[in-house]
């Protein structure tokens, strides 16, 4: 059978043009497997099917060792599958790139460079000039809320501080896609609700696409779009949540409106927390 | 902090100088042989030793031997530690080879070197390098092995290619660790260079040292172990003053302070 008036690149792939624009991370199939010691091995992922549409906030939830930040570390290109493909905008992903910016719960900033010259480091890196560079960056450590203290070292900082120079550190060199790898779980409970609130207010404006690791219901209600469960070892996509919460959410208002209380009572029942429920991966 | 007490806090090196002088000076005084003259009739030796051209050349000699060891040990030491932390292959190469060598006194190694390269500059200097190559290769690649995985990562998504996370993310995530490994290594280059010109007894400060010892000369021999002293104490001092400059952004914050007051 013929298929006129199609693109050849899109034959066969069974995505039509409107879907393929709306997709900015598929993955197919993908599947991860670690050698251990001992020739035996241990299947993290087993079979993902995931689609991030473009400007969608997702959240990855699930248990510890569910493998959910070895997904996220796939689509970074950090770590290749054992099978399966991930693409960004419809191209595989063999590496990491400057469109897709992690942001770590170890924070993982250059110690040797002051805040100003984390943020920057991206952009210099992609050839941007210094004084141009620098008032992006000066703009980008204002929002955060880090005025004041762009000329110190990253150890002179608190660890909400040291977060939120690695997010503007991500955000400076502006990547279509933010992969945030449980980044307020090493934080306080309020300095992580402040930093939920304040990463809210900054992709509201922007509405990049946001790929979230979370082991926090709350969080992942609070933030997302859509709720993917995982189950665990080895980690399956247990349910997709879509989360129909009107934007800008505020956080007193949400706690007490009954929708965001079902959904997190009933994603909570998604979770098989099993036997142990020792800590975070 | 008091500024009482951080001048007594700068002035303590030399506060234990003048008191190992003085217990030297009392020990010597009351031993009273020939072979350990006083402290203070040591110290008048110096400016004797240090006037006679002959013996300064000598001595100059000597640090101009340990600088080019020293220098070429760090220049190569570096990147090898590196590639070792950084590279499973690299070091399973060079790692059991390393360890072969580590617990041989590089001075027992002066012989066969003399036999090859001549009682020169070339094998005193070989064998300095040698001396400072062990502790830097050592401390650069315990310190990229500790580099953080998730920073090497960032500087993957910024667009860094492999060598350039080498020489911009490992290199100054691993320099502390690296500059502890140099300043040992300058200390051991000292010690080479002393041992080094014992043995091949041609110039130097060793040389003239031992040559002193020989002619039964103990305030010169006495005079020369402070000349050498005091050099390891402001290479010591001097290069941690770099060292510092160079790594404040990992130092814990009181001693920055204490460092700036």
């Amino acid at each position: 059978m013929q298929v006129p008036l199609r693109p050849e690149s899109e034959a066969g792939t069974g995505v039509t043009s409107g879907e393929r624009a709306r997709a900015m991370i598929e993955i197919a199939s993908v599947s991860k497997r670690f050698e251990t010691s001992g020739r035996k091995s241990h299947l993290a992922l087993s079979d993902i099917k995931l689609t991030v549409d473009d400007g969608a906030f997702v959240s990855i939830l699930g248990p510890s060792g569910c493998g959910k930040s070895t997904l996220l570390y796939i689509v970074g290109g950090f770590v290749a599958p054992s099978e399966g493909v991930a693409r960004m905008k419809g191209a595989a992903i063999t590496g990491p790139g400057p469109d897709r910016g992690p942001v770590f719960q170890e924070f993982a900033l250059f110690p040797w460079k002051t805040v100003l010259g984390n943020v920057m480091y991206g952009l210099r890196q992609q050839g941007v000039k210094r004084t141009e560079a620098e008032a992006q960056s000066l703009h980008l450590i204002e929002m955060v809320g880090l005025k004041g203290f762009e000329h110190f070292y990253p150890k002179e900082l608190s660890g909400g501080m040291k977060q939120r120079v690695a997010i503007a550190r991500t955000l400076a060199y502006r990547p279509s896609v933010l992969l945030m790898d449980e980044p307020f779980g090493a934080l306080d409970a309020h300095t992580r609700t402040r930093l939920q609130n304040d990463l809210l207010n900054i992709w509201e404006r922007d509405r990049k696409t946001v790929l979230f690791v979370t082991h926090s219901v709350e969080e992942a209600v609070f933030l997302s779009d859509k709720v993917v469960v995982m189950t665990r070892a080895p980690g399956r996509i247990k349910e997709i949540v879509d989360i129909d919460l009107p934007r800008p959410r505020v956080r007193a208002e949400l706690l007490l409106d009954s929708h965001y209380q079902k959904y997190v009572v009933d994603i909570e029942g998604m979770i098989d927390d099993g036997r142990d429920d020792a800590g975070h991966s | 902090m008091t500024s009482a007490r951080s001048i007594v806090v700068k002035l303590s090196p030399l506060l234990a100088c003048l008191g190992l002088l003085a217990v030297w000076q009392v020990a010597a005084l009351w031993l009273d042989t020939e072979s350990f003259p006083t402290a203070w009739h040591a110290l008048q030796t110096v400016p004797q030793v240090l006037g006679d051209p002959e013996q300064l050349l000598n001595i100059l000699d000597s640090i101009r031997r340990m600088v080019i060891g020293f220098s070429l040990a760090v220049v190569i030491s570096i990147p090898l530690g590196l590639a070792m932390g950084r590279s499973a292959r690299v070091s399973a190469f060079f790692n059991p080879l390393l360890m072969m060598i580590y617990p041989v006194p590089k001075a027992a190694l002066m012989p066969i070197i003399m036999l090859w390269l001549g009682v020169g500059d070339a094998s005193k200097t070989l064998v300095i390098f040698l001396g400072v190559s062990l502790p830097v290769i050592y401390h650069s690649f315990q310190g990229a092995k500790a580099v953080e995985e998730k920073m090497l990562w960032s500087g993957a998504a910024m667009g860094l290619s492999g060598l350039q996370r080498m020489i911009r993310i490992v290199l100054p995530a691993a320099l502390p660790e690296i500059l502890t490994g140099c300043r040992t290594g300058l200390v051991l280059a000292l010690i080479t260079m002393v041992t080094s010109e014992m043995i091949a007894r041609q110039s130097g400060a060793g040389n003239i040292l031992f040559n002193a010892m020989d002619m039964a000369q103990y305030d010169t021999v006495f005079a020369m172990i402070i000349i050498i002293g005091a050099l390891g104490i402001v290479l010591d001092a001097a290069f941690d003053k770099l060292r510092w400059r160079l790594v404040k952004w990992a130092e814990p914050h009181q001693e920055i302070l204490l460092g700036a007051s």
